[in-house]
C-alpha cells in the first residue's frame, strides 16, 4: 500500500540507508565522541613543509641588520673581481660546498633576534637563548631560526628552498612521508594512540586546480625500500591535537629531481591541530646538521645563489649554533629547529586486490 | 705545440688500448651469440656506412671502420646554448682557453685547466667527413663545415667518432641511457627500432627496454602461451593488453593475438604484451614484482662480474660491490663552449678532484676509493673490465708503472664506492656540482622506484 504518509517514510529510510552506507565510506564513523575514525585508524600524507621562520611585515623586528646579502654570486665577485684560472676560483668555490670545513671565508651572516620564534620546548627548560612563541609559550627552542630567518632561500614567500622545496615535496614521490594513527578512539581527546611512519609510493591527490590538496586520496605503502624511514611512535591527542613523544627519525626530502636526500630528525615531535581531513601544525625536533645541510646543498649553487647562500658560511654558522646530541667530543651534532607541517588525509593501500582499476594507459 | 697535444692525446688513447686488460668475453663489444639482440629498419646509409649492435645501446651507427656515430644537439643550459644546431657544426679544432659561463652562477672568462694538453673538440670529436663526391641518400645529408670540408649528418645532426672508442661495438663517448648522460654531452645515433607505432625503446642498466610512446613499461605472463592470452577479465583489471589496431599487420617479431573476434594485441617473439594499471613511473619495474610477471626487453645485458651484486637501497636496487657498499660512476664535462668530458682516465683530474676531495688527493682517495679488482677478475660483459691506473691522477698507468692499480671499470672509466654509505644506503648518488650533472658521482641504478625507473 503506497499512502502520502508511507511515501515521506520510505524517502527517509531510504536517505537513511544512503547516510549509513555512506558513513561506511568515509573516514569516520561514529563511535563514542562520534570522531573516532573507522577501525580507529587514520592516515595523513604530508603535503607542505616549511623550516618555520617568524616573519614580521617588514623583517626589521626579527632583522634588523637586514637580509643575507653574501650568497655565491657576490662572494665569488667579492673574491676574484678579475676572474683567474677556474681551479682556483670556479672549482675553489665549488670544493668548499663539498668540504665546508675547509672554508676560512668571513662573510657576515646576519642572526635572526628574538623574542619571538615558531617552534616547540624541546627540552623542557627556559633557557637564556629561548625564544617565546607567537603565543606566548616560553623556552622555545628553535636556533635554526637564527640562521634561516634572515636568509631570502627560506622566507616566505619566495625563498627558493621554500617555494621549491615545497614544489617538489610535491612533485616527488621520493617525499611521500605518512603518519598513520592506530587506535584511536576520539580525534579530540585520546590519552594513547600510536602513529607509525610510512612512505607512499604515489602522486598527491588536488583539485582541478592542481596546487590544493583534497583528502581521500590513496597511497600505496612502500614496502620494500622504506625500511629506513618506517617507526613507531606514541601519542596522545590533547584538544584535538596530536602530541607525539620524542623519537628519532630518518625523514626523506628531495629537494631536487633524483636526489636520495633526507633529514635526521633527533628527538622529533609532532604537534598537530587533527580533523578528518587535516593534520596542520609543526614538527620540531634537533635536526641532525650534516644532513640538513647535505640536503640544502643538494640545491645547485645556481638555485642557492637566488637565496643569497653561500654553502661554506652557512655550514660554519650552522655548527656554530647547533644546539644539541653533543659528539664525544663534546660538539654538538645537531641543532633545534621546526618545520611547519601540513598534512591531508589519505586512504592506505598496503597490496592484495586492487580497490579499483588506477588508469588504463 | 698543437702537435705535441695531439701526440699527447693519442699517447693517451694508445695506452689506454694496450691497458685494459680484456676478462674472457670482454672484447665482444658487440653483441652476438644465443641471446636474442635487438632489431632495427634497414634504412639506407651512405657508403661504407654500417650499424653495429652493442650491448648497452643497441643498434648504433658506425663508419666503415665500426666506430660508433655520435651526434651533438643543440641544448640549452643556464648560461646559453651549446652543441650543433642543425645543418652546423660548432666543432672545430680550436683549443678553446676560456670557460663560457655556461654553468650559472660562475662567469665566464676563467682559465681553463690543463691548457698546454687541452685537445680541440675535434681532437675528441673527430667529424665524419664526405668525399667531395659524396650524395645525401635518406636522412643522411652532407653539410659545409666552418672550414669549409664536407661533413655526414643524420637527421641535419653532424656526425662525429669519439676519440675514447677504441674497438667496434664501443660506445663510451656517449651514452642514451639518461642516467648516465652528461650535461650538454654526445649521443650515440641509432637507426630506428623495428617496432610498431606505439611502441619505444629505452637503454637501461638491464638492457633495452620495451615502453610504450607514453613511456610506461611492457609486460608479458609466463602464463601465456606462444601468440596466446591467458589473462582473463580478473587478471584484466591490473594488465591491460595493448591493443593493435585492425590495420596492423604482424612483421618480423611482431605478431597479434586476437584475444576475441576484433579483439587483437600486439606480441612481441610470441609474447602478448600488457601494460600495468599500477605503473605510476615512466620505465618502471614494479610489474615485475608480480609474480609470473616480467618486464619486456628487445636485448639484455650480460650479467655483472661477481665481484659485484645488487641491493635494495631507500631508492630502488643498486649496483654494489662485494661488502654491499653501492657502485658509483663518475660524470664530467667542462664549462667550455667545446663541452668537453672530463670524466675518462687520462683527463684532467682536477675536477674530479674537487668534488671528491675538495683539492686534496689524499683525501679524494679516502672519501670516494676505487673499487678494486683481485687477480681473478673477469667479465663476462663488455661494459665491465679490469684497468690499470695511477691512482692519485686517474690515467691509465704506464706498463710496469710502481704504484699501479688494478681496479674495476664500467664503460671503460672506472668506479668508486662512498665513505659515507653503509650497504643498503646512497648517500652518495648525485653528489656533485649540478647535482652531479655537471661533475659528480652517480650511483650505478638498476632500478629507481621514485625518479623514473629509467637506470
Amino acid at each position: 500500500m503506497n499512502t502520502s504518509f508511507q511515501a515521506p517514510v520510505k524517502r527517509a529510510l531510504g536517505m537513511a540507508a544512503i547516510c549509513a552506507s555512506l558513513a561506511l565510506t568515509l573516514p569516520t564513523a561514529m563511535a563514542g565522541d562520534g570522531t573516532a575514525p573507522r577501525g580507529g585508524k587514520i592516515a595523513y600524507v604530508a603535503t607542505e613543509m616549511y623550516w618555520s621562520v617568524y616573519q614580521t611585515p617588514d623583517g626589521k623586528a626579527e632583522c634588523p641588520n637586514g637580509l643575507q646579502k653574501y650568497g655565491p654570486r657576490e662572494v665569488f665577485a667579492t673574491l676574484y673581481p678579475k676572474g683567474g684560472p677556474e681551479a682556483d676560483t670556479h672549482l675553489r668555490r665549488e670544493a668548499l660546498k663539498f668540504f665546508p670545513e675547509d672554508s676560512n671565508d668571513k662573510f657576515p651572516i646576519p642572526e635572526a633576534v628574538g623574542p619571538i620564534a615558531i617552534g616547540l620546548n624541546l627540552d623542557g627548560k627556559v633557557g637564556p637563548r629561548d625564544f617565546t612563541s607567537p603565543t606566548g609559550e616560553k623556552g622555545i627552542d628553535n636556533q635554526l631560526y637564527r640562521l634561516i630567518g634572515c636568509s631570502p632561500q627560506f622566507r616566505a614567500p619566495e625563498g627558493q628552498f621554500r617555494l621549491f622545496a615545497n614544489r617538489l615535496l610535491f612533485q616527488q614521490n621520493w617525499n611521500r612521508t605518512i603518519i598513520e594513527l592506530t587506535g584511536v578512539d576520539s580525534l579530540v581527546n585520546d590519552d594513547e594512540v600510536v602513529v607509525n611512519i610510512l612512505r607512499g609510493k604515489d602522486p598527491l591527490m588536488t583539485d582541478a586546480t592542481g596546487d590544493t590538496f583534497v583528502a581521500g586520496g590513496t597511497q600505496r605503502v612502500d614496502t620494500r625500500f622504506a625500511k629506513r624511514f618506517e617507526r613507531q611512535l606514541k601519542g596522545k591527542i590533547v584538544d584535538g591535537v596530536l602530541i607525539t613523544e620524542p623519537a628519532d627519525v630518518i625523514w626523506p626530502l628531495s629537494v631536487f629531481f633524483g636526489s636520495p636526500s633526507e633529514y635526521w630528525f633527533r628527538g622529533m615531535r609532532l604537534q598537530l591541530k587533527l580533523s578528518k581531513t587535516h593534520a596542520k601544525g609543526l614538527l620540531a625536533s634537533y635536526a641532525d646538521i650534516d644532513t640538513f645541510y647535505r640536503t640544502v646543498t643538494t640545491w645547485s649553487t645556481h638555485h642557492l645563489a637566488y637565496g643569497q647562500l653561500d654553502p661554506s658560511g652557512f655550514y660554519k654558522k650552522l655548527k656554530e649554533l647547533a644546539d644539541g646530541y653533543p659528539d664525544e667530543n663534546g660538539r654538538m651534532t645537531a641543532i633545534s629547529s621546526s618545520i611547519d607541517l601540513t598534512m591531508t588525509q589519505v586512504y592506505l593501500d598496503r597490496g592484495g586486490e586492487p580497490a579499483a582499476i588506477v588508469q588504463s594507459r | 705545440m698543437k702537435k705535441i697535444v695531439l701526440g699527447l692525446l693519442a699517447g693517451t688513447m694508445l695506452l689506454g688500448s694496450n691497458h685494459v686488460l680484456a676478462a674472457p668475453g670482454s672484447s665482444a663489444r658487440e653483441r652476438s651469440g644465443a641471446s636474442p639482440q635487438e632489431d632495427y629498419v634497414r634504412v639506407p646509409m651512405p657508403p661504407g656506412f654500417q650499424v653495429v649492435v652493442t650491448e648497452l645501446e643497441g643498434p648504433v651507427f658506425a663508419d666503415a671502420n665500426g666506430k660508433t656515430l655520435y651526434k651533438w644537439p643543440y641544448q640549452m643550459l643556464r648560461g646559453g646554448y651549446v652543441g650543433d644546431e642543425k645543418g652546423k657544426s660548432a666543432c672545430t679544432n680550436v683549443v678553446t682557453k676560456t670557460s663560457e659561463g655556461l654553468f650559472s652562477p660562475y662567469p665566464p672568462g676563467l682559465i681553463l685547466p690543463d691548457l698546454e694538453n687541452r685537445p680541440s673538440c675535434v681532437d675528441m670529436w673527430p667529424p665524419v667527413l664526405a668525399d667531395e663526391n659524396a650524395k645525401p641518400v635518406g636522412d643522411w645529408t652532407i653539410i659545409t663545415r666552418p672550414d669549409g670540408k664536407k661533413q655526414w649528418a643524420y637527421d641535419g645532426q653532424a656526425v662525429y667518432t669519439s676519440v675514447l672508442d677504441r674497438e667496434r661495438g664501443d660506445v663510451l663517448g656517449g651514452t642514451n641511457r639518461e642516467k648516465l648522460t652528461q650535461m650538454a654531452g654526445r649521443y650515440p645515433v641509432q637507426p630506428p627500432p623495428n617496432v610498431p607505432p606505439g611502441f619505444r625503446i629505452v637503454t637501461t642498466f638491464n638492457g633495452r627496454l620495451l615502453v610504450n610512446s607514453d613511456g610506461f613499461s611492457v609486460y608479458a605472463s609466463k602464463n601465456d602461451g606462444p601468440d596466446k592470452s591467458n589473462c582473463d577479465a580478473k587478471c584484466q583489471q591490473l594488465w591491460k593488453p595493448i591493443p593493435a589496431p585492425a590495420v596492423a599487420q604482424p612483421f618480423g617479431e611482431w605478431s597479434i593475438v586476437e584475444r576475441a573476434p576484433g579483439v587483437r594485441q600486439w606480441a612481441f617473439r610470441k609474447q602478448p604484451l600488457y601494460t600495468y594499471a599500477r605503473d605510476i613511473n615512466l620505465y618502471s619495474q614494479e610489474g615485475s614484482d608480480v609474480p609470473g610477471w616480467y618486464n619486456v626487453y628487445t636485448q639484455r645485458t650480460k650479467p655483472i662480474p661477481s665481484a659485484f651484486q645488487l641491493v635494495d637501497t631507500q631508492k630502488g636496487v643498486v649496483v654494489a660491490d662485494s661488502r654491499g657498499k653501492a657502485v658509483y660512476a663518475y660524470i664530467c664535462s667542462d664549462d667550455s663552449f667545446d663541452q668537453l668530458s672530463c670524466d675518462y682516465p687520462g683527463a684532467p683530474p682536477v675536477w674530479r678532484i674537487t668534488v671528491c676531495g675538495g683539492g686534496d688527493v689524499d683525501r679524494c682517495l679516502k672519501t670516494w676509493p676505487y673499487v678494486v679488482a683481485d687477480a681473478n677478475a673477469r667479465s663476462e660483459s663488455s661494459l665491465w673490465s679490469v684497468i690499470e691506473i695511477e691512482p692519485r691522477s686517474g690515467r691509465l698507468a704506464k706498463p710496469g708503472e710502481p704504484g699501479a692499480l688494478r681496479v674495476w671499470a664500467y664503460r671503460g672509466s672506472p668506479v668508486y664506492t662512498y665513505e659515507g654509505d653503509e650497504p643498503g644506503l646512497v648517500r652518495g648518488d648525485m653528489f656533485g656540482e649540478y647535482y652531479a650533472e655537471r661533475n659528480g658521482f652517480k650511483a650505478l641504478w638498476v632500478r629507481d622506484d621514485f625518479f623514473k625507473s629509467e637506470t
